[in-house]
């Protein structure tokens, strides 16, 4: 009985979703998340699954909710830079822009390390790579030295100009390595070889600092699986949309920091395929969130530009690792209306979280949330919120919005909608962040919606945007989970190299792509993934001489002749257009040469799905949407038969997630199961 | 659906956060479809919507400095043109900096947006273009004595006629600018941002009726208006006032003296810039509203810098300048460096009102924007370059906090210093340092400024010349109740091992091969007297090499022990309790 398994470790909650290949059968489990040590709630909730160790032939984790806790709370391990003469500076300089144009008390970003720990030693390399001053060994000796007599716990060195050639960097870590051979160490040029000295020494001196962290959570794991039974590769989840194994996520922790979403993105994606749909953008709205990405053609969208902690006010850290591009809001089920200064209605950031919870919950929270407003409209049944399991109280719900509506001088039905509608106009603000704003039009996708909240809002997105079709996939409150499980292994390179783009270039751009590509199959080699099993992809940053902007490109692996060349260039001219609406007759030239290699993991059919005979039946309840006051339908989800169309207003409800077909919208199920909405 | 539904309370703030977003939707369109790097890098635009009396609604803004002066654009446009139509489709084009503020490089494109026959707002955007003509590339520099060395002159025109492309004046935009296809390029990316105002707010009225659109407009200036007066509230009333020297000097080689007086009531927030400087005769004067947008900038600094702008906001704000001075400049005074006068038209009600908001505000800053160009032709390809950059600095200290270093002035914004590997790449330039000026240090206090900056250039060219214009340099920024004054800003030449020129203010400097370019920009001012300073502070100060143990020891009263790193408690309090005042 082999079983996949996919624990993700959240704030509050560790998730379990297994997969049971040969009867294709799901068990969902969840347990408290355990902050002191990680490792004993995932297999706290491994236990409580009944799973043996011996059955699991693939196990994937998560750390990214320890490594934003270890950054946000700032503990973590007292770090060493080892910098260029003339240069220790660039950690507190950054950038130096005031995203905070009108405060004058505006505050940077404090550094991870202060600047008495920050060691120049003398070396100097050109950009072309060429050695100006050999490494001092004398200046390293005494670093290392002074790491001795300041007890540090993590080493980062980041040498100017270190994307063009390591050599210094490696010559240093070696030296570093034979005097303290315990020490982690962070080479700058292992995690990116792109340009940019402030971007790349913080994220040496980020991952540095998580770093003996993380491994004490991985190798605690580690070992409890392995004791556990388990035999089989052990993967984490990545920031970029893939996984790779323990032992990488050892080496480079920082390559974990968003990979908390990325599941249901990838999930959506393997419906996309399962379906045909290429372009799809998808909705997650949990208890404190709501979160948007986009599936361009197939593939996950990915950003290079990323910053831990970035806000409207403030920069952020950023950290040159390759992020799935997700836009996230603070509006979730779970988030709190309030009213402002000047009297108008507002709804999040502020979430009632989990514990207490929202008012209906009758755990001892009394402020009005979404949730909330969802059982004073009719759409939640408060007898049927996860199964029934949850009791909803809606009398405690009518009192926590009492007093807006005094306030507003307005009933509490219709306080109520009003929060439901300031947080969908704020959800398709967001989704236009991702679509829109970055020159893709939603007329051209599909959404997916899931999350425990984000199938009451996906209709009234949909409409606003023009998108014609909404899926919502089985099981939608756990959907993150089950896209984990789906997961291929996936590792990325990049070099920065400023060449124009011509027939002589391309060969040596080749060799780049040829020589990562090696790297990346003995990587994936020691994973065990099979030759069959690799696939790559190749980039190339490409943009018009004398501009400073790049669109990524992807460019075919085979020999580079002309014909590639052409193929190339007018890719390059296409995307520019898509993406900056136009071209430019000037020569190209390249910046970076990206790969990225994937160890296909065999993926489970998704099984077809059988409709449960009809028990409960059509019912009908009063619900308030926003076009107006309805008796709507209210159907079970799994009785829902394949001939059956549902014609809106419907509320089609299951254990983890509730669905809204709005009036005149037609709902019917697919072969798999999922729910499809045709949206007027 | 039903029209209560669609005019209730909800529906108003729906819209309001549409109106914002549309704005931002308009930047980032301008930002994606903009040909120059100084738009879509260094975002030097700016993008609004306004009602149909010019009133600012919602702005997007890359530079602080905007903020003041969409409203004077379209009311300039609406004045000039009262007895002539504008009809549906029309696209009115203008950089006259008297009317608009800024300078001409600068272009301003405004577009009515008409529902049915009435106009219900204004669409409007302006954005630097990188070359608009006049007597060096770039347009804007030292050097001027009249704006007509400055570039091209547009007075309000119909760019757009009825929907019809005027060609015209394309013809005469076009041929007056050393980058015409670029300049035609980035207006496109303006018109296109227009474009996306009109078909949004269109439909918003479609779906939502043209009373409820109305009524949001309303309900933004009314709540803008409403928090500026509780803000102001919380200020005391009364009459605070400031004085600065210019480094400039006059005929008689006397520091050119700067004034300012702030009277602020229940309801009014007034600036009289009375008294001050003739405009002179070298670019080193502002148009009035762009003074105004500087004091704006400052204002909102004190009331709350994280509203959203918008005319209700500065509605009790009023400034007065007299015509014809440095700050309220009339044709044909140059002022294609505006920047550099603004900022101290900002900074003299940033120092008079301190001391009334101090938990609003820091002690002087560095000021100037400290832009360098360094250019010439390029020995590797025979190609022309031009490094042109701002430079960041020392900031002033806080009541409670010290001065960040290394910060970009406020004039400038979301704006971000050059990546020096990028640089050492694309110039012939190798850069030998790039640090914290600990040097020139800091305006000392109980809590001290932040460090500038130095960035040594060593030149690996030929033919290079090197232009600057720097203020702050010699009149240092002001520390506040006790603290310190901060430092100077200035470039040093260095030949052969030796300093040969420390300057503030210098045209096409010739450079030779292997010349070091040492920018240096000066620390903020300190807040409260050094003698404060927790002495653990000091000693973090010394311990990460901010200042030495002399230092410790003579401006802080702080006695350090250099074998153990340790404060010597019972010397220390000897020796401040020997100086307590």
């Amino acid at each position: 009985m082999p079983t996949r398994v996919a624990i993700d470790v959240g704030g509050t909650f560790t998730d379990l979703c297994a997969l049971n290949e040969d009867t294709g059968e799901f068990v969902f489990v969840k347990d408290l998340t355990t902050p002191s040590n990680f490792a004993i709630g995932v297999l706290g909730v491994l236990k409580k699954s009944g799973i043996k160790g011996e059955e699991i032939d693939r196990f994937i984790g998560t750390g990214s909710t320890m490594v934003i806790n270890s950054l946000t709370e700032r503990k973590g391990a007292k770090v060493l830079l080892v910098t260029t003469k003339g240069f220790r500076d660039v950690l507190e300089i950054q950038r130096s822009n005031r995203t905070d144009l009108y405060n004058f008390r505006y505050q940077k970003p404090i550094p991870f390390v202060p600047r008495r720990y920050r060691i120049e030693v003398e070396e100097r390399i050109d950009y072309s790579g060429n050695i100006l001053k050999p490494l001092n060994k004398e200046d390293v000796l005494k670093a290392i030295e002074f790491c001795k007599r300041e007890r540090f716990e993590s080493v980062a060195i980041a040498f100017f100009n270190s994307y063009a050639n390591p050599a210094h960097e490696i010559e240093c870590y070696n030296l570093f390595k034979k005097a303290l051979p315990n020490m982690p160490i962070t080479l700058s040029h292992e995690l990116t070889r792109e340009w940019r000295e402030y971007e790349r020494t913080n994220t040496a001196v980020m991952n540095a600092f998580v770093q003996p962290k993380v491994q004490q959570y991985i190798e605690t794991l580690e070992k409890g699986l392995r004791d556990f039974g388990v035999k089989t590769p052990l993967h984490i989840m990545q920031s970029n949309g893939g996984v790779s194994t323990f032992e990488q996520a050892l080496r480079a922790p920082i390559y974990q920091v968003e990979s908390g979403p990325i599941g249901g993105v990838i999930g959506s994606a393997t419906i996309g395929k399962a379906l045909g749909l290429k372009n799809i953008i998808t909705l997650d709205v949990g208890g404190t969130t709501a979160k948007t990405s986009l599936i361009f053609d197939g593939k996950l969208r990915i950003n290079t530009d990323y910053s831990i902690g970035k806000t409207q006010f403030f920069p952020g850290y950023p950290v040159k690792v390759p992020v799935v591009d997700i836009v996230e809001i603070g509006n979730g089920g779970g988030s709190i209306a309030w009213i402002d200064e000047v009297g108008s209605l507002r709804v999040g950031p502020v979430s009632a979280g989990a514990d207490p919870g929202p008012a209906c919950y009758n755990r001892g929270g009394d402020k009005p949330t979404l949730t909330d407003a969802f059982v004073i409209t009719g759409v939640l049944n408060p007898d049927y919120f996860l199964g029934g399991e949850i009791k909803l109280n809606k009398e405690l719900a009518y009192r926590a919005y009492s007093s807006l509506s005094e306030i507003m001088g307005k009933s509490v039905e219709e306080v109520a909608l009003g929060a439901i509608r300031l947080a969908t106009a704020n959800m398709i603000n967001a989704v236009k962040l991702i679509s829109v704003r970055r020159g893709f039009d939603p007329r051209d996708f599909t959404l997916i919606a899931f999350g425990g909240a984000g199938p009451m809002f996906a209709t009234a997105i949909a409409k606003d945007l023009l998108i014609k079709k909404v899926i919502v996939p089985r099981v939608p409150g756990v959907f993150s989970a089950w896209g984990m499980l789906m997961t291929d292994v996936k590792h990325d390179y990049v070099q920065t190299k400023v060449m124009r783009l011509n027939l002589d270039s391309l060969k040596e751009l080749y060799n780049i792509i040829n020589e990562m590509k090696e790297m990346a199959m003995k990587q994936l080699e020691s994973e065990y993934i099979n030759k069959n099993d690799m696939y790559f992809e190749a980039y190339f940053d490409i943009r018009y001489l004398g501009q400073e902007h790049t669109v990524s490109t992807e460019v075919p692996i085979k020999n580079p002749d002309r014909k590639v060349l052409k193929i190339i260039e007018n890719r390059f001219h296409r995307l520019h257009y898509k993406q900056y609406t136009f071209k430019l007759n000037d020569p190209l030239e390249v910046v970076n040469v990206r790969l990225s290699a994937y160890g296909k993991v065999r993926k489970p059919q998704i099984s077809t799905f059988k409709p449960k005979e009809k028990s409960f039946g059509v019912n009908y309840r009063k619900v308030i949407l926003e076009d107006g006051m309805y008796n709507a339908k209210v159907l079970r989800r799994d009785e829902i038969q394949y001939d059956e169309t549902i014609l809106g207003p419907a509320i089609i409800e299951e254990p983890t997630a509730t669905t809204v077909v709005r009036n005149n919208e037609l709902a019917y199920i697919d072969k798999f199961g999922n729910l499809i909405i045709e949206v007027k | 659906m039903n029209s209560e539904l669609k005019s209730d309370p909800f529906t108003i703030t729906i819209i309001k956060n549409a109106l914002k977003s549309i704005s931002e939707e308009m930047f980032s369109t301008t930002a994606r479809s903009a040909q120059s790097p100084i738009i879509y890098d260094v975002l030097d635009f700016s993008t609004c919507i306004t009602d149909s009396q010019g009133n600012v609604i919602s702005q997007a803004t890359g530079i602080p400095l905007f903020i003041g002066v969409f409203d004077y654009t379209v009311k300039g446009i609406i004045d000039h043109y009262k007895n002539e139509n504008i009809e549906p489709g029309d696209i009115i084009i203008t950089n006259d900096p008297y009317i608009s503020g800024t300078h001409l490089n600068d272009v301003a494109l405004i577009a009515p947006i008409f529902y049915k026959d009435t106009i219900v707002a204004y669409a409007a955007s302006k954005g630097h273009w990188l070359d608009i003509g006049g007597m060096s590339f770039g347009s804007w520099g030292p050097g001027r004595s009249e704006i007509f060395q400055e570039g091209l002159f547009i007075p309000p025109c119909k760019l757009y006629k009825a929907n019809k492309l005027n060609l015209d004046v394309v013809k005469i935009l076009k041929s007056n600018s050393r980058l015409p296809n670029i300049l035609i390029g980035d207006m496109e990316a303006q018109i296109a941002g227009l474009r996306i105002a009109n078909t949004r707010i269109l439909r918003l009225i479609d779906k939502y009726g043209l009373a409820s659109f109305f009524t949001s407009i309303e309900k933004i200036l009314n709540d803008g208006k409403y928090i500026a007066n509780r803000r102001l509230n919380e200020i005391p009333n009364g009459l605070y006032e400031a004085v600065d020297y210019l480094d400039e000097e006059d005929e008689n080689g006397h520091k050119i003296k700067i004034h300012a007086q702030i009277k602020i009531t229940e309801n009014e927030f007034i600036v009289d810039f009375t008294n001050n400087p003739n405009q002179l005769p070298f670019s080193m004067n502002t148009t009035y509203p762009a003074t105004v947008a500087a004091v704006r900038v400052v204002y909102m600094s004190i009331i709350d810098p994280h509203i959203v702008f918008n005319q209700g906001i500065v509605s009790p704000l009023k400034v007065i300048a007299p015509r014809g001075t440095i700050f309220n400049a009339i044709k044909p005074a140059p002022v294609s460096v505006y920047w550099e006068s603004l900022t101290y038209a900002a900074d003299l009600v940033w120092k008079a009102v301190a001391p009334v908001v101090k938990e609003k505000i820091t002690a002087g800053h560095f000021l100037s924007v400290v832009a360098e160009i360094i250019a010439g032709i390029n020995n590797k390809n025979n190609e022309p370059f031009a490094l042109v950059e701002p430079n960041p600095g020392g900031w002033g200290a806080g009541i409670d906090k010290d001065g960040e270093s290394a910060l970009v002035s406020f004039a400038d914004g979301e704006t971000y210093a050059s990546s020096v590997e990028i640089l050492e790449r694309r110039y012939p330039i190798m850069v030998e340092r790039y640090c914290l000026n600990i040097e020139d240090g800091v305006g000392h206090g109980k809590y001290r400024g932040g460090f500038g900056i130095i960035k040594d250039y060593r030149i690996l060219n030929d033919v290079t010349e090197l232009t600057t214009d720097i203020n702050r340099s010699i009149v240092p920024p002001w520390g506040i109740e006790g603290g310190e004054n901060g430092t100077g800003n200035y470039i040093v030449i260095i030949r052969n091992g030796k300093e040969i020129l420390r300057t503030r203010k210098i045209s096409s400097f010739k450079l030779l091969r292997n010349d070091i370019v040492s920018i240096r920009t000066g620390g903020g001012g300190g807040w409260g007297n050094p003698f404060l300073r927790d002495p653990k502070m000091v000693l973090e100060d010394v311990k990460n090499g901010f200042i030495d143990i002399k230092t410790a020891k003579e401006k802080y009263l702080v006695i350090i022990n250099p074998t153990m790193m340790e404060i010597d408690w019972k010397e220390t309090d000897m020796l401040r309790n020997k100086f307590q005042l």
